[in-house]
Order: C-alpha cells, then sequence, then structure tokens
C-alpha cells in the first residue's frame, strides 16, 4: 500500500468513528472522501477478497443475504454491505471498514449488492469472482432511463469483468441477453415449467419485444411480469434452460415457501424463509452464486432457510398484540409482487401504504398507475383500512381511490409518531408496503416502539 | 345507460411508459360515476380494427427501443387516419412520444430524422440535456383554463409553428422547449402535453373538459354533473405548493 492509500484508509475510518458517534449511518460519506484521496482504493482493498456482486432491479439485498448465510453456513468469515449502499463510495466504506490499516482484508470473502447504475464504476475495481443479476424491471425512470439502458450499464459493468462466472436469471428475456455477447462464463438460473401456475400476459410487460430482432415474444408460460418460458418466434432468441431450476413450488406460506429444485440435474428440496415468489426467484440466484463459488450443496439449502433479511423486506416486527409485516416496495414489478402476496393473507389485516419521491425513491410517483391496485378492490372483504402515509400520501390516496376503495375508507397519517401509535392500540396485524426513504423512517419509528436493531448493525 | 363514449387506447403495447394507463382508467371511472358508459378499446401494433368509432383516443409515451417498430405500424395507414380523425374533431390526449409523434419529425441529437405523422404543425428536435421534474402549466382559455401539474421527463424540444396553438403557459419547469415558456399544443379536439403518465387523476378539471369535448361533439350537448374531488384536488394542491 503507499502513502495516498494508507491516508484514505485513516481518513475514512475518522470519518465512519465520527459519524457512528453523532448516530448517522455514515455509510457512503467515509468513502467518497478516502475515493478523492486515492481513486483506486477499492482496487487495491478488493485485490485479495473473493467476492459475489449482486446486481438487478430487485431483490439484491435479499439475495445478498441468502449467499451471505450460504458463506456462514460454509465456515468463510464474510464482509457484506447490509445496510444497502450500493455504490461505489459506500461499497468502499465497506472494505476499508473491512481491512486492516495497511490494507490487508479481515475476511477473506464478500458479498456485495451494487446498484445497477453503479455496477460500471464498481465491477473494474471489486473484481468479483460471480456476478448474479437478479432480473430487470422498469424502475425509477427520472434516475436510470429506459430498462434497455440499466441492460446495457450491467453488459458494460460485466465485460470489465470477463473472468466472473455470471448468474443470470433465466426466465428474464433482458437478463439473458447479457449471453448474447458477453465472454463470461454463464449459469442459468429460473423457475421450470409448471412450477407455479402460469399467470395471464399482463397488459404491461417491460420487456414485450425481442430484444435482439424486436418482434413479439411468445410465452410457454409466466411465473411473473416479463419473467417465463419466452421465445422469439422470428429470430429464435429464447429461455435457455436453467442449470438451478426451481422445478416445483410446492407450497407457499405467509412465512415461507418449500421448493423443488434441480441442481444441475440433481434432485433436492429446500424450505426458503420468506414468502412471496419473488423470493423464490431471489433464492435460487443466491444458491447458483453460492454454489458456483465452491459452497456445497447441503450448506447452500441450509442457508435457504436460515438467513435473515429484515431492513424492511418482508420484515417481520411485533406491534403490540399484533404482527406487522414491512414489505419494501420500489417498482410497478416489486409491488405486483407484494400484492400477490396480500392477496393469499387469511385474516383481516390493516394496510399502511407509504409514498415518498425522494433522490432513492425515484422523484416520479407515476408508476403507482402501472403497480395493480386494482387487486385490492377484490380483496376488499380482508382489508379493515386502508392508511396512505408518505410525502405523497395524497398521490397515493387517489391511486387507491381510482383503484375501487371508496375514498371514505381510505384515511391519511402523515406523522408516522402517530401513525405506529394508533396501530399499536389496535387488534389487526399491519401490513406496511413504504417506498426506501419512507421505509427507512418508519423503521426508525417502529423499532423505538418494538425494539430491534439500528440499520447498519 | 343514456350516453356513451368509446375510448381507443391507440398502441397501448409501446406507449405506456410510466403509469399512462392511469389516464384511460381515470376517465373510465369519471364517466361511470356520472352515469356515462365508457368502453375501453385498446388498439396494438398490428391491430387491424380503424379509429371510426372512438369519439376520444389516447396516445401515451414510450421507450426509444421500441420506436421502429412503432413508425413501421404508422406508416402502414395509421398516419392517415389519425390525421382524418383529428379533422374531425375527435377528441385526442397524447402525451410525451405520442404527442411528439403528431408532429412533423424529430431529430436526434446527432442528426438523424425520423418521420412522424405531420398532423399539427411542430417539430422536436433532441438535446443533451434532459428536462426531469414536477412542473406545472396554466391551459388557455380555450383548453378549458385550467392549472394542470404534472413530471415531465424529456430531452427532446419541441417547436410550435406560427400557427398552432400551445395547450398552455409554463408556471414552473420547462415545458414543450424550455426557452418559449409554452407547454404543449392545442388544435381542434387534439391536446399535446409533456405531463407524461398518470396526468388526468391529479387534474380532475383537465380530465373533465376532454371528456366535456367528447361528450359535445357526439350529442352536440354536454352536461357533466360535479364530482366529489377532494382526494384529487388534495393531490394536486400537495405537489402544486411545492412547485
Amino acid at each position: 500500500m503507499n502513502f495516498k492509500a494508507i491516508l484514505a484508509i485513516l481518513v475514512c475510518r475518522m470519518l465512519r468513528g465520527v459519524s457512528r458517534l453523532l448516530h448517522r449511518g455514515g455509510t457512503a460519506m467515509p468513502g467518497r472522501w478516502a475515493l478523492k484521496l486515492c481513486p483506486d482504493l477499492l482496487a487495491r482493498l478488493a485485490k485479495d477478497v473473493r467476492t459475489v456482486a449482486i446486481t438487478g432491479t430487485n431483490g439484491k439485498t435479499t439475495s445478498a443475504r441468502i449467499v451471505e448465510q450460504a458463506f456462514t453456513e460454509a465456515g468463510r468469515g464474510v464482509l457484506a454491505n447490509r445496510s444497502g449502499a450500493n455504490l461505489l463510495d459506500g461499497i468502499t466504506t465497506e472494505f476499508v471498514m473491512n481491512s486492516t490499516l495497511s490494507g490487508r482484508p479481515r475476511r477473506r470473502w464478500a458479498v456485495i449488492e451494487c446498484d445497477e447504475a453503479a455496477a460500471v464504476k464498481v465491477f473494474p475495481q471489486l473484481r468479483p469472482e460471480a456476478v448474479v443479476v437478479t432480473n430487470l424491471f422498469r424502475d425509477q425512470l427520472d434516475r436510470y432511463g429506459e430498462v434497455t439502458h440499466t441492460l446495457e450499464n450491467i453488459r458494460t459493468a460485466v465485460s470489465s469483468v470477463p473472468g466472473a462466472t455470471l448468474c443470470v436469471n433465466a426466465d428474464c428475456s433482458l437478463c439473458s441477453s447479457l449471453a448474447l455477447t458477453l465472454p463470461n462464463r454463464i449459469v442459468y438460473f429460473g423457475l421450470e415449467q409448471g412450477a407455479v401456475p402460469s399467470r395471464a400476459k399482463s397488459e404491461i410487460s417491460d420487456a414485450p419485444h425481442c430484444i435482439r430482432c424486436k418482434a413479439e415474444y411468445e410465452y410457454d408460460y409466466i411465473s411473473y411480469g416479463h419473467l417465463g418460458g419466452f421465445r422469439c418466434p422470428a429470430c429464435g432468441y429464447r429461455r435457455h434452460a436453467a442449470d438451478y431450476a426451481v422445478t416445483d413450488v410446492i407450497e407457499q406460506r405467509p412465512d415461507g415457501s418449500s421448493i423443488a429444485l434441480s441442481i444441475r440435474g440433481e434432485r433436492r428440496l429446500a424450505e426458503i424463509n420468506l414468502p412471496a415468489l419473488y423470493n423464490v426467484y431471489n433464492a435460487v440466484g443466491a444458491l447458483a452464486a453460492a454454489m458456483e463459488t465452491g459452497v456445497g450443496a447441503d450448506e447452500a439449502i441450509r442457508a435457504l432457510g436460515a438467513f435473515k433479511c429484515g431492513f424492511g423486506r418482508m420484515e417481520q416486527f411485533r406491534l403490540g398484540s399484533v404482527g406487522a409485516k414491512m414489505m419494501l416496495v420500489k417498482n410497478p414489478a416489486g409491488c405486483n409482487q407484494v400484492l400477490d402476496f396480500l392477496e393469499n393473507v387469511k385474516d383481516r389485516f390493516v394496510l399502511v401504504i407509504c409514498l415518498n419521491d425522494r433522490a432513492a425513491d425515484g422523484t416520479d410517483v407515476s408508476w403507482i398507475w402501472d403497480a395493480e391496485f386494482e387487486r385490492l378492490h377484490s380483496i376488499a372483504g380482508h382489508i379493515e383500512k386502508v392508511i396512505v402515509s408518505g410525502d405523497r400520501a395524497q398521490d397515493m390516496r387517489v391511486r387507491i381511490k381510482y383503484a375501487g376503495i371508496p375514498d371514505e375508507a381510505i384515511a391519511v397519517e402523515r406523522d408516522y409518531e402517530t401513525l405506529v401509535g394508533k396501530l399499536e392500540g389496535q387488534e389487526r396485524d399491519v401490513y406496511f408496503m413504504p417506498t426506501y426513504t419512507a421505509m427507512l423512517e418508519l423503521r426508525e419509528v417502529m423499532i423505538r416502539h418494538c425494539g430491534g436493531a439500528d440499520f447498519w448493525e | 345507460m343514456e350516453q356513451e363514449l368509446k375510448i381507443c387506447h391507440l398502441y397501448p403495447d409501446v406507449l405506456n411508459l410510466y403509469g399512462d394507463g392511469g389516464n384511460i382508467l381515470c376517465m373510465k371511472r369519471r364517466l361511470l360515476w356520472r352515469g356515462v358508459g365508457a368502453e375501453v378499446t385498446k388498439l396494438p401494433i398490428g391491430a387491424s380494427g380503424s379509429l371510426a368509432p372512438y369519439d376520444l383516443v389516447f396516445i401515451g409515451g414510450g421507450q426509444d427501443f421500441e420506436q421502429q417498430v412503432l413508425l413501421e405500424d404508422l406508416h402502414r395507414g395509421r398516419d392517415r387516419e389519425i390525421r382524418a380523425a383529428i379533422e374531425d374533431g375527435v377528441v385526442f390526449l397524447t402525451i410525451c412520444g405520442g404527442y411528439q409523434m403528431m408532429g412533423h419529425w424529430y431529430e436526434t441529437y446527432d442528426g438523424k430524422r425520423c418521420d412522424f405523422i405531420g398532423a399539427i404543425d411542430l417539430t422536436t428536435v433532441g438535446g443533451k440535456k434532459r428536462m426531469i421534474g414536477n412542473y406545472k402549466f396554466a391551459c388557455t382559455p380555450s383548453a378549458g383554463g385550467s392549472t394542470v401539474v404534472g413530471f415531465e421527463n424529456h430531452s427532446g424540444r419541441t417547436y410550435l409553428g406560427a400557427g398552432l396553438e400551445p395547450l398552455g403557459k409554463v408556471l414552473a419547469g420547462f415545458g414543450n422547449n424550455g426557452e418559449d415558456g409554452t407547454e404543449g399544443a392545442h388544435y381542434k379536439n387534439l391536446f399535446g402535453t409533456y405531463s407524461h403518465g398518470p396526468m388526468l387523476p391529479k387534474n380532475p378539471a383537465f380530465c373533465d373538459m376532454l371528456l366535456a369535448a367528447a361528450l359535445e361533439r357526439k350529442y352536440g350537448r354536454c352536461e357533466l354533473a360535479p364530482l366529489d374531488d377532494a382526494a384529487e384536488q388534495a393531490a394536486h394542491d400537495e405537489i402544486s405548493a411545492r412547485i
């Protein structure tokens, strides 16, 4: 390590210490200053660390937690950016905190989730051994632009690490197209036909036309959104068979799923300790990455039933005498999956939707009109009450009204302290659907009321 | 039901960027709440149906990726049909890409020109800078005079020909090109705007103006019963106060 790098490490640690004293998260800022002093700091610190990087629109955090658990099950010391700081500066902070002052790593393995746009800068320095691309959906148009633009970003990022094994979602025509041009070793994961009942073709697909020739795709089956058994009738581009395949989703429960897997042809059963179909995808993608970096099947499968995610991803709280679940929503595809989950809730519940429009949420709230909130209408009998909150509570109120819930049945409550206080005193389970920054704030209030860990721990 | 509007959602398969469907839903609900029927038909790319039966046509915004597919379909005769319907006084709401498409052409930043349908006298030039954010504009009296709040996200700068009336005057944000203070275009019953995605739900007065125009054209008279717009107005005011 040269002088600059050591100075950068020192500064980064100091800034991190100060921000902790001030009870700020301090996840990104210290790394930003360190990189100013030593622009290739991450490359130096990551050189001797074997890393799995996870990118894609939805499921990065959950997938990372599963791979991390698999590494732990396999007895590996592992570094991870659990706080969700997934840009170059935040990731650099994590690596600095993992290193000695001279820049030697304390832990030899890392699981890093990386923002889709930031991957171009992060991957060349991080040099991951395996990359997972979870899926690609339309997301925050104001920040990322069109979904094909995000795809090209990821393509550029992965092309900087040709030695990395690329684990892609076989059911996502966008992700899979990475294999068309990249020289990397490709591993596919996905859901096989019949694993879940096929959905009808959705009105709004994020990828209706062939990425290669623009003809309209045909589908043998659809698991959700544009994911499924796609094929292009014109040029022949089609879903590749999955090396890590979910052959059957045997049972979906409010607290998890039971699945049957085919791992390179070998049949196994597994329990996933988070509910909803999108977490089945996260599970099989993470399983692929763990096993491709040498974790055994037993450890990897054990991880699926043992990992802890928290941090707003189907996170469970005890609120007074009732249960509360925090279900982060960021874009139409993820939101529809959460609505799917709600359709299967048996008991009456209170639904709280918190819509913010800050930079990290996306400043454009139009996406709520692409999410199928109409489904709430069909389960209205199960909903005790809908409460809307957040900076754009009124936009959410209008969306719910036009989804067919009478305005009289929708309450606006902006103050989280009051909101949580009221919810504590009632008798129905509560389901929160917050956007990212709303989740951070709401979670703080919830933790004060329920007890729990701060987000950076 | 005594009265009914037939609404066409043109190219919903490619021009559906971020919440455009909210506009259709809004028009439909606001008609049904008043006891007016609403029948929505989607005409995707390659659909054979003609535009003749419709009272109201909605065209949304799209991704560049699919533009080529769209242009081919337009130039197979749909362009002539759209021009005829506009001249015939059919109500059109066109947004973003759909709005640009009504003009003569679009020239990309590196000088490539795409021919559009030339239904109204405007042209669009691709810019380097994207114009993104919440914005608002005051509609001209002939377009109802209401204040509209929305979100714009475009790099194209649109310029209106001398005889073409804008939809309104920008109060905050960029509008057509960020230079001349105009927003959108209004010709006969065609309304074009950069207010992308779900513009109608938070702008109930603007939505009702469109519905009234379509009903008037069809039935010669129109009295829209007032609705309880407390939620819509609150959403309008919430963002309007911020920009």
